[in-house]
């Protein structure tokens, strides 16, 4: 019971966190989404010592266990738009083939050469 | 209300059946978001549930995302170490990753002609879905096919990720993992995480800190597209 007392607590200052990410870059009129500065603030927070780890990881942990959980609903959407894979089918596997091997010997080659620069 | 009540049960129970299912056989085409999303597809077709219908379960279902994506900062903490340990490799391959996966796939939609919203969605397809969707939301791009998109991204570079890498001689683990989380997200430290302890923590940071530069670098993106029409 007091975990779970615990963990409500954890998600309310996370919810704070996110909110306070969305007002900042709506406020500041960034191009750049509120749940990114959440987590740079979230991190910010925790190198300072503002924050501690066990004030956050109880409900963090369990949110990121089941995160694949909350694309699901999104995804979902899909059943409108399954004209546009009958549409275009050939050119968005070709893009996402390309985009996907490109970058991943990209980072793949450039971070073992880097690695191996410093011995 | 009963047909939200309804579509909220099924979205539980495909998404805790194909987790099952993928916990037991950990297979990259067991993939949990595709997998639920087209049986509960099935069942609001057979059901004659229109997808307007969907949303109010939909709306209720993500309300904990936003908080869920913040708490990204506490495997990122965990790790610092890493992080210090390997700064140089990190930052400047995530970076170019990051604008490799969105030129790429963006300049080549565009080229191939598809109207602007689908590009748009196409742009930040290679970072987790919080971040894509959120990024695509921002230059009117479709999140559910953002969605699509990254899914089928993240099965494609964990199906292929780990044997093209050794192809061509990457047997660095920290590069290893660093190229499968930057391209292939959650899915990608997945197959990262088989391969190694060390290669799933470079692949976890390199899936959140790619959703970062992404976000960073997206108006760059969006401009040269601009230039590029």
């Amino acid at each position: 019971m007091t975990q779970t007392l615990k963990a409500l607590g954890q998600l309310a200052l996370l919810w704070a966190i996110y909110l306070g990410g969305n007002w900042l870059v709506a406020a500041a009129g960034l191009p750049i989404p509120g749940n990114v500065v959440g987590v740079l603030a979230l991190f910010s927070l925790l190198c300072l010592g503002v924050v501690k780890l066990s004030h956050v990881e109880l409900a963090a942990d369990f949110l990121l266990k089941h995160l694949v959980f909350f694309f699901v609903p999104i995804a979902v959407g899909l059943m409108e738009w399954g004209g546009v894979f009958y549409d275009y089918g050939l050119v968005l596997a070709a893009a996402i083939l390309v985009s996907a091997v490109l970058p991943l010997l990209a980072v793949g080659g450039l971070s073992q050469l880097l690695r191996r620069g410093r011995g | 209300m009963g047909v939200t009540i309804f579509a909220i049960v099924v979205t539980l129970a495909a998404y805790l059946g194909t987790r099952y299912l993928y916990m037991r056989y950990r297979h990259p085409l067991l993939n949990v978001v595709a997998l639920s999303a087209a049986l509960i597809i099935a069942v609001l077709v057979a059901a004659r549930i229109p997808y307007s219908q969907y949303v109010p379960a939909k709306d209720f279902m993500t309300a904990l995302l936003g908080p869920a994506t913040v708490g990204l900062a506490v495997p990122l903490y965990r790790h610092r170490g890493l992080l210090l340990r390997f700064g140089p490799a990190i930052l400047g391959s995530v970076v170019l990753g990051a604008f490799l996966a969105m030129m790429t796939a963006s300049l080549m939609t565009q080229w191939g002609g598809l109207p602007r919203d689908v590009v748009m969605s196409m742009l930040p397809k290679g970072v987790s879905i919080p971040f894509a969707v959120e990024i695509a939301r921002i230059y009117n791009g479709i999140p559910a096919l953002t969605a699509a998109f990254v899914v089928a991204t993240g099965t494609l570079g964990s199906l292929l990720g780990g044997w093209l890498l050794t192809l061509v001689r990457i047997d660095d683990p920290v590069a290893r993992g660093l190229a499968l989380g930057t391209v292939s997200h959650g899915q990608g430290t997945a197959t990262a995480l088989m391969e190694g302890e060390l290669q799933g923590a470079m692949a976890g940071l390199a899936m959140i800190l790619s959703g970062i530069f992404t976000a960073g670098l997206a108006p760059l993106a969006v401009w040269l597209l601009g230039l590029m029409a």
